[in-house]
């Protein structure tokens, strides 16, 4: 809600959550919001309004499944994990944001 | 695979709908946990989890739409609405799917019939490279092949995979109680071989089996194992008593396989024995089969070439002779094409009207809809969604029509197949996928005739010409695309009319035709028998003379004689003569029809005897002829007497023959044939199974059952057949032109009602529109009639302009019907302008109701409405 914190940039998204589920085993919309503001040290908000479309865009790439089961307190949600193709695309995406940032690095360090 | 889940997930929206909120409402809640973890009310909590969220429904639709099939969606989303639409207005519905089912079935019916009949290939393998081969000498037309000649051509050939031949012949199948009459075939060698086809029970003929002295044996058709045999599984073996001689079967064949006619029903085997070797015999129908990749050029060079060669070596009776090849299916089809092609531009013009008048429908509908459609474009729809939608209205109708056209074109088809039995082929129509692409495809073509106008003109009116103007005092220039389509609707019927009318005055001109003889009280029939009966011709011929004795002996019968071929049916024999005139002086060609007949033949059909006597009976020495008032013209003209001279026919072993006398002229070669020169031999049988005539005092079916009881009694085991009256053979002949033309004349009777149909509407609609504007002059002191007579002079401008159109049009196509017409000109004048003055009534009566209604509007309240 504050401004300070970061919305995510668009394309970082993916990125974002591939690795957070890449880490864990399965998680559910809800958790990858909280993983990414807790690792990130409330750095980095993920906007809710983007993350479901962006979820079942990757389930419909082939990249997540998607299961229903019920969490610790016993609620209904839906979990999803990584595919092996998902794995693919995590390195891929990783990659190009290595180059993105080294980029806009050399940029910003060119005096 | 997720294109495929999208479009699961398309037709499923409820479901998915209730998985997305169950995941967003999981979301909110734990969201709400947390800040009620942080201290917040529960109700408050619960609030501020559902603002950081967001709007929850946009958020669902967001979700939603990356799981489905986007188009998809639009597409089942404007079939949905379409359907919703139009139930609303059923009368407009059921006309125009009405319409459309119509026009689609009618083409789509004459389509399969031309897809069974000409399109399709002939079921056997291959069958593009089966040829049919006949003879032909510079003095005769074509002719079957002598069985040696054909062995020689299937030798000596080298663009052949083989060739083989046959003939027919009707004779009596006696192994039951009583006789019946069993249409065979005598083949060549190879002859289930050329055309690819093996038995479904059993097997073809084995070499030996064509040698002299070589075991029986005898394959029959499907048809006959059924009706004989029960379709006993058990039948090969089982002997078959034929014409004196028995043979065991040893196949049967599938049922697809039914050649030379449907009504084939055993194969025998030819032997090769002495008379086989006879050059001069007239036998066989030749089948050949070409290798692969030979074309029909190739094989004809290649035959002509072996054909040279046999002539070098047989100058005597191979030297005239050359070789005649057709695709077989030409063989087959070939004569529908003209008449399938012709019904097939009628329901393609039937069609074309169908779908004007829809679009007109259309149009009308879209002027009725153009408030609606400026408040969507208002309100932000965007022109491509307003036209799909508006497009998918039509594509619903079209579909709709479609498949009602495919229920016609079954019926259609059924109607087809009753009333054309001997159409070749019929029964090969079936309704299945090639059809059903075909109907489809019409329909598509349908949606883009009618359906891209009104689109495009409702779609482009924009929020300018919205309702403000509510069509109130308009006066009807938008209209001009209405009348357009009418007007070619209009021209369209008169061309076909024109047609159909050519057509009918045809067949009229041929019924007013007087053939020369009597063929009424005559009934016609054959008697089975077989050319063994050569072996001993002069117990054939006492056999048949002694068969017309009897039959002349009934009562009721006043003469009796025998033809070899049909009188007024079409077939020819033409054939070269030469006059033998004073000693062997060799006289001028004289082409000739020739004709076969018993000498009761004259007495029998009622022709005259105009000159010198009747010719009597074949003698072994003397054969005597009977000449036509043509012939005599032709040829002997300026000679005191016909009766005397000598013919001679020099491509037959005869000696010449003497012309005892002069009859008149007879269409012995169909109704439509002016007679020509033709020469009758005196002889009851030139065939085993020459047709009888008998002449009755009354009905002649009415006798039939005494006929066959009297021949009966002569011969048991002779079976009686082809029984019908003499007019009913001859009406047979043109069962081809008379369908067409009564199938025409009924596309072309809904052609007009349909333009009928349109201009009533056209008209109903300008003076709907002008109602203001009447009752106005009404009101001012116009007479009614002055208002009827403007929508009329309206309405006949169209019409007349559009039947000249339609006249020019039937004009330029009338090459296509000259060769079906009979002592018409394509270009009859009575035809054409009585067509256009029916079409210009009719048109008149469809324009002068609206009319009439707008001429009794009440001018006050007519104002008062609007």
């Amino acid at each position: 809600m504050s401004a300070s914190k970061n919305d995510i940039l668009q394309g970082t998204l993916t990125l974002l959550v591939l690795k957070s589920l890449a880490t864990s085993k399965r998680m559910h919309g809800y958790a990858i919001t909280t993983h990414v503001q807790r690792v990130s040290a409330d750095l980095l908000r993920v906007e809710e309004g983007s993350l479901y479309p962006a979820l079942h865009r990757m389930e419909q790439q082939g990249w997540l499944k998607s299961e229903w089961g019920l969490t610790e307190k016993n609620r209904e949600a839906r979990f999803y994990s990584l595919t092996a193709r998902g794995r693919k695309q995590l390195a891929l995406e990783e990659e190009s944001w290595a180059r993105f940032t080294e980029g806009v690095g050399r940029v910003l360090r060119y005096v | 695979m997720s294109w495929l889940r999208r479009l699961i997930n398309t037709f499923r929206p409820g479901r998915l709908h209730r998985d997305i909120d169950r995941e967003l409402s999981f979301h909110i809640a734990e969201r709400a946990d947390q800040l009620e973890a942080q201290g917040l009310s529960a109700e408050e909590a619960a609030r501020r989890a559902r603002i950081q969220f967001g709007n929850p429904i946009v958020q669902r639709e967001r979700t939603r739409d990356v799981d489905i099939a986007g188009w998809v969606d639009d597409v089942v989303r404007n079939v949905r609405y379409a359907a919703r639409t139009l139930a609303r207005v059923p009368g407009f519905t059921t006309t125009v799917v009405l319409t459309l089912a119509l026009g689609i079935g009618a083409n789509t019916a004459v389509f399969s019939a031309i897809d069974a009949i000409l399109l399709r290939p002939l079921p056997f393998p291959d069958s593009d490279r089966l040829v049919r081969i006949l003879q032909k000498n510079s003095r005769s037309t074509e002719t079957p092949v002598a069985p040696v000649r054909l062995e020689d051509w299937n030798q000596l050939n080298s663009t052949f995979e083989g060739i083989t031949g046959f003939y027919t012949e009707d004779v009596s199948e006696t192994s039951a109680d009583l006789p019946e009459q069993l249409r065979r075939a005598y083949v060549a060698p190879r002859f289930f071989e050329v055309w690819g086809m093996t038995p479904a029970l059993g097997r073809g003929f084995t070499q030996a089996e064509h040698q002299p002295g070589g075991p029986a044996a005898v394959v029959i058709s499907n048809r006959y194992w059924r009706r004989r045999f029960a379709a006993d599984r058990d039948v090969l073996g089982k002997l078959v008593r034929v014409a004196g001689t028995t043979a065991p079967i040893v196949g049967v064949m599938q049922p697809s396989f039914r050649f030379p006619d449907p009504d084939v029903d055993a194969w025998f085997p030819r032997v090769n024995d002495q008379i086989t070797r006879f050059r001069q015999a007239t036998w066989y129908t030749g089948i050949g089969r070409l290798e692969a990749g030979v074309t029909l050029a190739q094989a004809r060079a290649d035959l002509a070439a072996v054909q040279t060669r046999l002539g070098e070596q047989y100058p005597d009776s191979d030297r005239d002779i050359t070789v005649l090849l057709e695709p077989l299916k030409e063989t087959i089809v070939g004569r529908y094409r003209a008449s399938l092609w012709l019904l097939f531009g009628g329901v393609t013009a039937l069609l074309l009207i169908t779908c004007t008048n829809v679009a007109a429908l259309l149009l009308s509908r879209a002027t009725q809809r153009r408030s609606e459609v400026a408040i969507r474009l208002a309100l932000g729809g965007s022109r491509t969604t307003v036209a799909a939608q508006l497009l998918t209205e039509t594509g619903v109708l079209a579909l709709t029509g479609s498949a009602l056209g495919l229920a016609v074109a079954a019926i259609v088809g059924a109607a087809l197949r009753s009333l054309a039995s001997d159409v070749p082929r019929l029964d090969e129509i079936s309704i299945d996928g090639r059809l059903l692409l075909y109907s489809l495809a019409s329909a598509c073509v349908v949606l883009l005739l009618c359906g891209l106008m009104p689109v495009i003109r409702t779609a482009r009116n924009g929020l300018a010409s919205t309702a403000q103007d509510a069509g109130r005092t308009q006066v009807s220039t938008r209209s001009a695309i209405q009348w357009l389509l009418v007007g070619t609707q209009v021209a369209l019927s008169v061309t076909m009319l024109s047609g159909a009318g050519l057509l009918v005055r045809s067949l009229h001109e041929l019924s007013r035709v007087d053939p020369g003889f009597e063929p009424a009280r005559v009934l016609s029939f054959r008697v089975s028998g077989n050319y063994a009966e050569f072996g001993d011709y002069t117990r054939l011929l006492k056999r048949v003379d002694t068969a017309l004795e009897q039959l002349r002996a009934l009562p009721g019968v006043e003469a009796s004689a025998t033809t070899f071929s049909a009188p007024g049916v079409p077939t020819g024999f033409q054939v070269e003569f030469e006059l033998v005139e004073g000693r062997g002086n060799q006289g001028a060609r004289m082409v000739a029809e020739s004709r076969v007949v018993s000498p009761e033949y004259f007495e029998t059909l009622r022709i005259p005897l105009l000159e010198g006597t009747l010719c009597r009976r074949q003698a072994r020495d003397a054969t005597e002829l009977m000449v036509n008032r043509a012939f005599a013209d032709r040829y002997l003209a300026g000679r005191p007497s016909v009766s005397g001279f000598h013919l001679a026919n020099p491509s037959a072993n005869v000696p010449p023959g003497r012309i005892a006398g002069l009859v008149g002229d007879v269409r012995e070669s169909g109704l439509n044939q002016a007679p020509g020169p033709t020469v009758y031999f005196c002889s009851s049988a030139q065939g085993p199974t020459p047709y009888f005539l008998v002449r009755t005092q009354g009905d002649p079916a009415a006798i039939v059952q005494a006929v066959r009881m009297k021949l009966k009694e002569l011969e048991p085991l002779r079976a009686v057949y082809d029984i019908a009256p003499l007019e009913t053979r001859i009406g047979d002949a043109f069962e081809q032109d008379r369908l067409r033309t009564t199938l025409l004349a009924l596309f072309a009777a809904t052609a007009l009602s349909i333009a009928c149909v349109g201009l009533y509407g056209t008209v109903s609609y300008a003076v709907s529109r002008r109602r203001r504007e009447s009752a106005l002059r009404l009101a001012l002191g116009a007479l009614r009639r002055d208002i009827v007579r403007q929508f009329m002079i309206q309405g006949l401008r169209v019409a007349g302009i559009a039947c000249a159109c339609g006249l020019v049009l039937s004009i330029t196509l009338a090459r296509a019907l000259s060769g079906m017409l009979y002592g018409v000109s394509p270009l009859d004048p009575a035809t054409l302008s009585s067509v256009a003055g029916i079409v210009l009534v009719v048109t008149t009566l469809a324009a002068l109701i609206p009319a009439a209604r707008a001429a009794f509007v009440q001018p006050m309240r007519a104002l008062r409405e609007d």
